[in-house]
């Protein structure tokens, strides 16, 4: 164990000038941050988007997925990592109006590790991936639109052409969709 | 805004103030720690920190007993002391500085030393909720601690020297009913069920779900549906590892395949199994509530039996005829959609209610009888008393005094490790005996260490024979208490100050459990331990 | 001052006792003398970090064990609900800065203690105040903020040829309450388990899945969950993001969350938990906070004086069955982003010509890291700058003109501190440029 102190030399001085060069230091979620973005390893229907690259902490990701119901669409989703980075997972919200069951029309998603059980081992990919998921397997079991739920586990055929509606802009029951087709 | 007249309750000012303790232990409680009346002994850094920690959240009033003037030592460790205070009596500064704490707490003093007091009136301290003592000496506890002790006032000792601290409570009999465990068992009586909870059970029949009707029924149902078809195959409840595996299986294997064949089992079906481990073993009487049940206490009710034992004694007449508990009435959130959840809920909550009222009606009767007012037993707490039912406690602790007369203490266990904070225990009871023996602390006087050293450890050896011990005390431990002399350290003081505080709280509320009975700390390496003496 | 030194003298004759009388389980090079209580009241600068209910009660144990030089810094001002444990405010004082009561307090009742406040964030200073003291304790409620401390301190540490230098080690003693329940622990930077060592330690906040809240709300908090996360973002009643302190506020989420319940069937929505939810509450007490600063300004004691050793270096505290404590040493993580980051230097000969893309170079074929694909990125001014990152097409489309920039360019300065995350190592590893030449003074 060390001593500390040796009281001959505890003198601090108030003022102690800064080391040259000196800036403000990378946060620990600056750090981690970095880390996922360089070693992000997307899928070939997910691409990221930084409005600003110096600003690692905000970007949105595009989803243009190449097989289930949602083929030919293409959805952004807004990422938001704050200071507590990675002990609370990341802030997202889907940009693109989507007829989906996990999704609701705030562009509030269902998604497990987004919430509940987000650990601070998962990364950046993780969502990615579980996000990606979300458009090959909607999951009408824990549903945010119950109507899409609900018409996917009755009738996938209907379910099917609500989906292409809604991606070609229109009217899916009451609710008004914007055109999302790639 | 759509928004119609705010219809928010107005919340009192107490309640904004106490917010964050009343989380804890609620209205209820809050109210009974307002009519508290808390006696210390000797205003002492350690006895004012522990008032502190009982002025904030609110305790009705304290009185301060204590003879001393102040002095300079006083002043560089005790907080309510003013530098300007030197030779004023302490309990009267301690006593204005600690009501400034707090205006809703009433406070007084006598300026008199303790002795004084127990000689000219005995009875001065009986109709206190708590005594706290701190820095009492050995000649002054021992009448004390008998008479509180034959008073039932429950009886708190704190010391604190360097960097060591003692706490002793002293409770003849302590009823709890809110224990707050930190986890506990769901009450589903699954293996029971009375008619409703069976009618409504029996109604699901789980391979004939479609997916989405399996993905909103409660895990209670899917259990239940499996206990039972392994009781129509077996004659029995699942008891064995391997019988709750075959009900896991069962359930595992349970899902409909989807078009690759994969079975995916929902979230509720993972619960269910979760609860086989926990939940499915027949619901038996704790034994820790048939020791209660079957309690002198409990058998023999008399006019000055508190509500806990007429609410015993009722419980127990119901335990007889149903061989159960009252149903706990809560139902752990389980995934389900809300109508299956909110329905399987009021059963359980409705069940708990009918069985609650027959037992304060019970309990009323049996008041009655004994001639007790019908006011002394609440509704509110007969539920509080069957919900909690399965965590019930009484607590008889021992008279300070019998400990301390006592010959042949075997401490042979706990001093097999030479790590055992009971050491600690030993030289504290020799330091109180060289207190009563010298009138000073050994090593009070920086060239009395080595001497003092010498006394003490002939003063714990005599101790040790009388307890006919043969175990030996190191002599790094008696210097090192030596080394002290007597010096009282305010963080310490703080730590056994909040300690001792929050015991006074739960014997002052009757919730969470009190320390039974003798707390040690050694600020040297953090660390505690509790013993039972 | 006679008045403030005449009793000085005699009052610390306890503290005395202890600092110059030696005993057989003091610190293994503890040299009692009167020099240590000369230095505890003299010259140990110590920072309290909050002045809640862990900040009142530490600034009151260090003052009364006898620091004179004391900071403290919070940007909260005084709330009724802190009365039932802050002891330091009063009903008159609510509205007002908590550093700034307490230190007056403290500072009135304890003649010769300067507490100095600092109303303001931690942020708000940078390493020149932080490194001014010997020891920190911290006494948050904010995870945020308890790992910016830990990365401001172990940015702190300097290391000779990857040897660290012991006299940039400030020790961190942290607290931390809930209920019942709290922890102490000493962090000795670079040397035991850091915040960020620990992170899993802290319980994440209580969240629900977003359909069932959504679908099939089954308890009352689910309701209010609902209207905080859902309705409010969509009706955005007051056209302002929702404040758990202004009433109205919180009365409309009452509101609504009643009338959800009511719709559901679901009993339970209380004012005080709609609060509780809101805004996340955690219980608190005042012996809870006594005990743990108590141990806390116990460890700043056998730190500054090394008259015992030090809490190695965890304990956990919870007094809802008895009194339990628990003692443990924190195991180190030895891919810890913050400390086992040990900054490693690099030369550059000549800031000037080298290019970003012979920095990029060099790290990729140099022996000691090989990378493959190295991201990098800085600080300049105060902002997070990108410099490079290959893997991402948008970031890299708009930083491949940065690799032909020269290092002065790019407005990096002898000192400069680099983040380099490569496939290669667990974590981002930081790099201090070290210019070689001495002409590369910008104009």
């Amino acid at each position: 164990m060390i001593k500390l102190f040796s009281l001959k030399q505890q003198k601090k001085d108030g003022e102690a000038s800064p080391r040259p060069g000196n800036q403000k230091k990378a946060s620990a979620a600056q750090l981690r941050i970095t880390k996922d973005i360089n070693e992000l390893n997307l899928p070939k229907t997910c691409t990221t988007e930084f409005p600003d690259p110096d600003d690692l902490l905000s970007f949105k990701l595009v989803i243009c997925p190449d097989e289930g119901f949602y083929k030919t669409g293409r959805f952004v989703f807004s990422f938001k990592v704050g200071p507590n980075y990675p002990h609370e997972p990341p802030k997202v919200k889907c940009e693109t109006q989507v007829y989906h069951p996990n999704i609701d029309q705030q562009g509030n998603v269902c998604l497990n590790i987004l919430r509940e059980d987000w650990k601070p081992v998962l990364t950046i990919n993780s969502i990615v991936y579980g996000l990606q998921y979300l458009f090959l397997e909607p999951n009408p079991e824990d549903p945010l639109n119950k109507e899409a739920a609900e018409v996917l586990t009755t009738n996938r055929r209907l379910f099917e052409q609500n989906v292409q509606k809604a991606m070609r802009g229109g009217y899916v029951g009451s609710t008004y969709f914007d055109r999302c087709l790639k | 805004m759509s928004s119609p007249a705010p219809k928010s309750p107005e919340q009192s000012e107490k309640s904004k103030k106490y917010d964050r303790q009343l989380r804890l232990w609620g209205d209820h409680g809050q109210k009974v720690l307002e009519n508290a009346k808390i006696c210390l002994i000797n205003a002492t850094a350690l006895g004012t920190e522990i008032l502190k920690s009982l002025a904030l959240p609110g305790i009705g009033s304290f009185t301060i007993v204590d003879g001393e003037k102040i002095t300079d030592e006083d002043i560089g460790t005790n907080f309510f002391i003013e530098s300007d205070s030197i030779g004023a009596s302490r309990a009267q500064v301690t006593t204005q500085n600690l009501l400034e704490l707090n205006p809703d707490v009433r406070g007084d003093y006598i300026d008199e030393t303790v002795d004084h007091v127990l000689a000219h009136s005995q009875d001065f301290f009986d109709t206190f909720s708590v005594v706290i003592a701190t820095s009492l000496p050995e000649k002054v506890l021992m009448p004390l601690s008998r008479h509180l002790w034959e008073k039932n006032v429950p009886l708190i000792v704190c010391r604190s020297v360097g960097f060591l601290g003692y706490i002793r409570c002293q409770i003849k009999e302590h009823t709890i009913i809110e224990a707050h465990p930190d986890n506990e068992n769901a009450d589903l009586r699954l293996d029971n069920p009375w008619p409703a909870l069976q009618e409504h059970l029996e109604k699901f029949d789980i391979p004939k779900l479609d997916n989405k009707e399996r993905s909103h029924v409660p895990a209670v149902i899917i259990l239940y549906y499996y206990l039972n078809q392994f009781k129509a195959e077996h004659g029995h409840l699942p008891k064995t590892r391997a019988e709750k595996e075959e009900i896991k299986r069962k359930i595992i294997e349970s899902p409909h395949p989807d078009e690759h064949g994969i079975k995916h089992l929902e979230e509720n079906f993972k619960e269910a199994i979760r609860y086989i481990n926990t939940c499915v073993n027949p619901v038996k009487i704790p034994s820790n509530v048939q020791a209660i049940l079957n309690d002198d206490s409990c058998i023999n009710l008399h006019q000055t039996s508190s509500s806990f034992w007429v609410l015993c004694a009722a419980l127990k007449e119901f335990v007889e005829s149903e061989n159960s508990l009252p149903l706990k009435g809560s139902l752990p959130d389980m995934a389900a959609d809300t109508n299956s959840y909110v329905a399987l809920q009021q059963l359980y909550q409705k069940q708990a209610q009918n069985q609650s009222e027959i037992i304060y009606r019970r309990a009323l009767e049996i008041a009655r009888t004994l001639g007790l007012s019908q006011e002394s037993i609440t509704e509110t707490e007969a539920k509080l008393f069957c919900k909690y039912a399965s965590q019930l406690n009484v607590i008889r602790g021992s008279c300070i005094a019998d400990e301390y007369q006592k010959t042949g203490l075997d401490f042979t266990s706990y001093l097999e490790d030479p790590d055992s904070l009971l050491f600690h225990y030993i030289t504290l009871r020799g330091l109180e005996r060289f207190i009563s023996e010298f009138n000073s602390y050994p090593g009070q006087l920086d060239d009395h260490v080595e001497p003092d050293l010498l006394k003490l450890k002939s003063i714990i050896g005599k101790l040790l024979a009388e307890w006919g011990c043969s175990q030996i005390i190191r002599d790094e431990r008696v210097h090192e208490v030596c080394r002290y002399g007597g010096a009282e350290l305010h963080s310490i003081s703080a730590i056994l100050g909040g300690c001792a505080a929050q015991e006074a709280i739960k014997l002052i509320t009757s919730q969470y459990k009190p320390l039974n009975n003798t707390f040690i700390y050694d600020g040297i390496t953090s660390t505690s331990a509790s013993f039972t003496l | 001052m006679t008045e403030a030194q005449e009793p000085s003298q005699k009052r610390w004759a306890h503290l005395r006792k202890i600092l110059e009388r030696p005993g057989p389980f003091c610190h293994p090079e503890f040299e009692p003398s009167p020099e240590i209580m000369d230095f505890i009241v003299t010259s140990c600068k110590i920072l309290v970090v909050g002045a809640g209910g862990l900040g009142c009660e530490l600034l009151k144990d260090l003052a009364l064990m006898g620091f004179k030089q004391i900071h403290v810094i919070d940007m909260d001002t005084i709330d009724l609900s802190n009365l039932n444990r802050q002891f330091l405010f009063r009903q008159k004082d609510i509205g007002q800065s908590k550093a700034k009561v307490a230190a007056e307090f403290i500072n009135r009742r304890i003649p010769g203690c300067q507490v100095t406040p600092h109303f303001c964030k931690i942020q708000d200073y940078d390493e020149g105040f932080y490194r001014s003291f010997h020891i920190i304790v911290c006494g948050l409620d904010s995870i945020v903020a308890r790992r910016w401390i830990n990365g401001m301190i172990m940015s702190l540490l300097c290391y000779e040829d990857g040897v660290l230098d012991n006299s940039t080690i400030i020790p961190l003693v942290d607290g931390g309450t809930e209920g019942f329940k709290g922890n102490a622990r000493v962090i000795v930077p670079g040397n035991s388990a850091c915040v960020e060592c620990t992170l899993d330690l802290y319980p994440p906040q209580v969240t629900y899945p977003l359909c069932t809240i959504a679908n099939t709300p089954r308890l009352p908090e689910h309701c209010i969950e609902y209207v905080k996360v859902v309705m409010w973002p969509k009706e955005n009643p007051f056209n302002a993001a929702l404040d758990g302190d202004d009433t109205q506020h919180v009365g409309w989420i009452y509101e609504k969350s009643l009338e959800r319940a009511a719709q559901f069937n679901i009993t339970g929505v209380t004012y005080r938990l709609v609060q509780g939810v809101v805004k996340n509450i955690i219980p608190a007490v005042a012996s809870t906070n006594a005990v743990i600063a108590g141990v806390c300004a116990t460890e700043v004691f056998k730190i500054a004086t090394s008259c015992c050793l030090p809490l190695n270096n965890y304990m956990v505290f919870n007094d809802v069955d008895g009194i339990y404590t628990y003692t443990y040493t924190a195991e180190r993580k030895d891919n810890c982003v913050v400390c086992s980051q040990v900054p490693q230097t690099l030369l550059i000969p000549d800031a000037t010509k080298m290019k970003l893309k012979d920095l990029i170079q060099t790290l990729c074929e140099d022996e000691t890291y090989q990378m493959k694909n190295p991201g990098l990125t800085t600080t300049v001014g105060g902002k997070n700058k990108t410099l490079y990152i290959s893997t991402i097409k948008s970031i890299e489309e708009r930083t491949r003109d940065n690799l032909n920039k020269s290092l002065v360019e790019l407005g990096l300065k002898d000192g400069s501190e680099i983040m380099v995350a490569d496939a290669t190592t667990p974590m981002t590893l930081v790099f201090c440029l070290k210019f070689q030449s001495s002409d590369v003074e910008m104009n």
